[in-house]
């Protein structure tokens, strides 16, 4: 019970630092942002508001994908290393990394606002589609895809971190293909979501995802010890 | 035959020209060079392990 | 003794696929009916041609009498008259019945030495009203005869003669889960017991799987042109297939990133169990859940339609063994190798 209640200390602390670093570095979150936006203008530009509902879809998830590895993909190496050996020798690699976990899934949701919002305010819906479609089901998409892709990602930067050399471009390296499968269910589910497709095809993917997600998180936290204290 | 041929390639080429003969042929060619490669290189690995074993003595 | 088991093994996988190779290549195919033409039905008494792929269904010599060809509509029979033989064809004369159930027709040929050929919606039948057909065309039902086919491959729409692929493209699946498997257990001793030696087990198993992988892949791509008409197509079980791949591709790249790193052990071992649960929940889980062409998924455990043949399962179980044998046989040379160098450098 106590043990339990010590990793949940340390994740909250551990958020609040990531937190504290994210708004006193400042940077770091508008860097994001702006990757986002701006490489959403860059679609809108590229197409001028007549894009197709398949365009739309691999647009937005080419954004998301990168927008998601510029904001988690140096998740482990960006305090001070005097921080991080003070969290190694003092903080259980359970609660370091649900904290870091917690920290990551508060930036998707942002990111998923960001972007999805980004591209409804450029874009508009998809050429050649009615507009409702199923909003709710396009935004929870969305945010699952996020979600389950986060989770993938804070296990590879942290396995990434271990490698003294060129561990952001090894993070994409071995990120990508993880990330497929997500990415795979994610598009598809935006595209029925876009066409409104009946609820009967569309109900597995959000589970895919959420267990997907859920899976790697909890495979993560197994792991973690494992690289921390190597 | 050669309608069978214009139907499916695939199957007037097993089928028809007696070409499967020289697929087995082929395949058992690549299957001896694959072995006798392997074989080789387990030979000269034991060779290797045989003089690790002496020197570690 | 331990030499002449080892000697067993490893020759024996190669005779075995030696064995699978001549048997598979030489095993002739059950005759299957592929096409009917012309297979728009217009005109009273209009002539047929049903061809056959396989080995024939019949000898030069044999009469027309003896062979009998009935289409079905629905639930009822009509009956057809056979004009001529030859080995991989019949030539038939349909006489249109008025109405039938349905303007789709199958075709049954009925054989006398191999058995009853079956064509799904082999023509269509331009005008019949619908209702039942006129007991003057009907045909009596005719008894089957029992094939003598001896030693023969199934026949199986569409796959045709590719079903020999059956024995390269799954049983080096089932060597790379196997092996994959094993660097698995390696992987989660290496991380107790944190030893070099469950590491180069590991390493050497990553390494023979994907090659068995890459080979996987390539019989499959293959298998998928000829059955399926492209190169590749997206399906969940081909997604998986290669995200593992790419995946283990990974574990290599994570490796040499590391270099001579003391960790590198400990890293790749974290990794590798990771890649292995995504190996199962891409290749086992996933696809048996979501709509796929891939035979043996979409919610059938198995590959229970190639099961059935006795004469496939007499070449499909040695290959099984030989394949698993030979990419075991390569493995323990990968491991040897990394023994021999670790030895060296840590002189």
């Amino acid at each position: 019970m106590r043990a339990v209640f010590q990793t949940l200390t340390t994740a909250g602390t551990v958020a609040r630092l990531e937190w504290q670093l994210e708004w006193r570095q400042g940077h770091q979150l508008a860097a994001v942002g702006l990757f986002a936006v701006a490489s959403v203008y860059v679609a809108f530009q590229a197409s001028d508001q007549h894009t197709g509902a398949a365009a739309w879809t691999a647009m937005l998830w080419l954004v998301h994908l990168f927008s998601g590895f510029t904001a988690i993909g140096r998740l482990f190496d960006r305090e001070r290393s005097n921080v991080r050996r003070y969290l190694q020798w003092t903080a259980s690699p359970l609660g370091l990394i649900l904290g870091k976990l917690f920290h990551a899934v508060l930036t998707t949701t942002a990111l998923t606002a960001v972007v999805l919002g980004a591209f409804l305010l450029f874009l508009g819906w998809p050429q050649g589609i009615e507009s409702p479609g199923k909003p709710g089901l396009l935004v929870l998409g969305a945010w699952l895809g996020g979600l389950s892709m986060t989770t993938t990602l804070v296990f590879v930067s942290a396995v990434a971190s271990q490698v003294r050399s060129g561990s952001g471009a090894l993070a994409a390296v071995l990120g990508l293909p993880l990330l497929l499968p997500q990415l795979i269910l994610a598009t598809r589910l935006t595209r029925g979501a876009l066409a409104d497709e009946p609820w009967t095809m569309l109900v597995e993917y959000p589970l895919f995802l959420g267990a997907l997600g859920a899976g790697t998180a909890t495979i993560a936290c197994i792991l973690f010890p494992y690289i921390w204290r190597a | 035959m050669n309608a069978l041929l214009l139907l499916n390639s695939l199957e007037g080429f097993f089928f028809g020209s007696g070409k499967a003969h020289v697929v087995t042929g082929v395949a058992l060619i690549i299957l001896a060079g694959l072995a006798l490669s392997l074989w080789r290189m387990d030979r000269r690995l034991g060779k290797l392990e045989e003089e690790a074993r002496t020197d570690s003595h | 003794m331990k030499g002449g088991w080892n000697w067993f093994w490893k020759g024996g996988s190669i005779l075995l696929l030696a064995y699978v190779i001549v048997r598979g290549f030489s095993t002739p195919l059950q005759p299957g009916l592929v096409s009917a033409t012309p297979s728009q039905l217009t005109i009273a008494g209009q002539s047929v041609i049903l061809t056959a792929v396989g080995q024939p269904f019949a000898e030069t010599e044999d009469l027309p009498e003896a062979f009998e060809v009935v289409l079905r509509s629905g639930d009822q029979l009509i009956q057809t008259e056979v004009l001529e033989v030859s080995p991989h064809s019949v030539k038939i004369s349909v006489n249109i019945p008025p109405s039938m159930p349905s303007r789709a027709l199958d075709a049954y040929l009925f054989t006398p030495a191999s058995g009853t050929l079956f064509l799904g919606n082999a023509c269509f039948v331009e005008e019949a009203a619908k209702g039942d057909v006129p007991p003057a065309f009907i045909a009596g039902a005719p008894l089957p005869k029992a094939p003598e086919l001896g030693f023969s491959f199934p026949y199986q729409p569409n796959i045709m003669e590719s079903i020999r692929n059956l024995l390269w493209h799954v049983p080096m699946w089932f060597a790379m889960f196997f092996i994959m498997g094993l660097g698995f257990v390696a992987s989660l001793a290496q991380l107790r017991t944190d030893s070099i030696q469950w590491d180069m087990r590991a390493e050497a198993a990553v390494k023979t799987g994907l090659v068995f992988g890459l080979l996987g892949l390539a019989t499959g791509s293959l298998w998928a042109r000829w059955t399926w008409g492209a190169w590749w197509v997206s399906d969940p079980q081909l997604n998986g297939a290669l995200v593992t791949v790419l995946l283990y591709s990974g574990y290599l790249i994570l490796r040499a990133a590391m270099g001579d790193d003391d960790r590198v052990g400990r890293l790749a071992a974290v990794y590798n169990v990771f890649a292995f649960v995504m190996l199962v929940i891409l290749l086992m889980v996933l696809p048996r859940y979501t709509e796929s062409l891939h035979p043996g998924k979409d919610g059938n455990p198995g590959f229970n339609s190639y099961d059935l043949d006795n004469s496939l399962r007499a070449v499909f179980y040695p290959a099984v063994i030989g394949w698993g044998a030979l990419c075991y046989w390569m493995y323990t040379l990968r491991l040897r190798m990394n023994r021999c160098t670790h030895h060296l450098l840590s002189r």
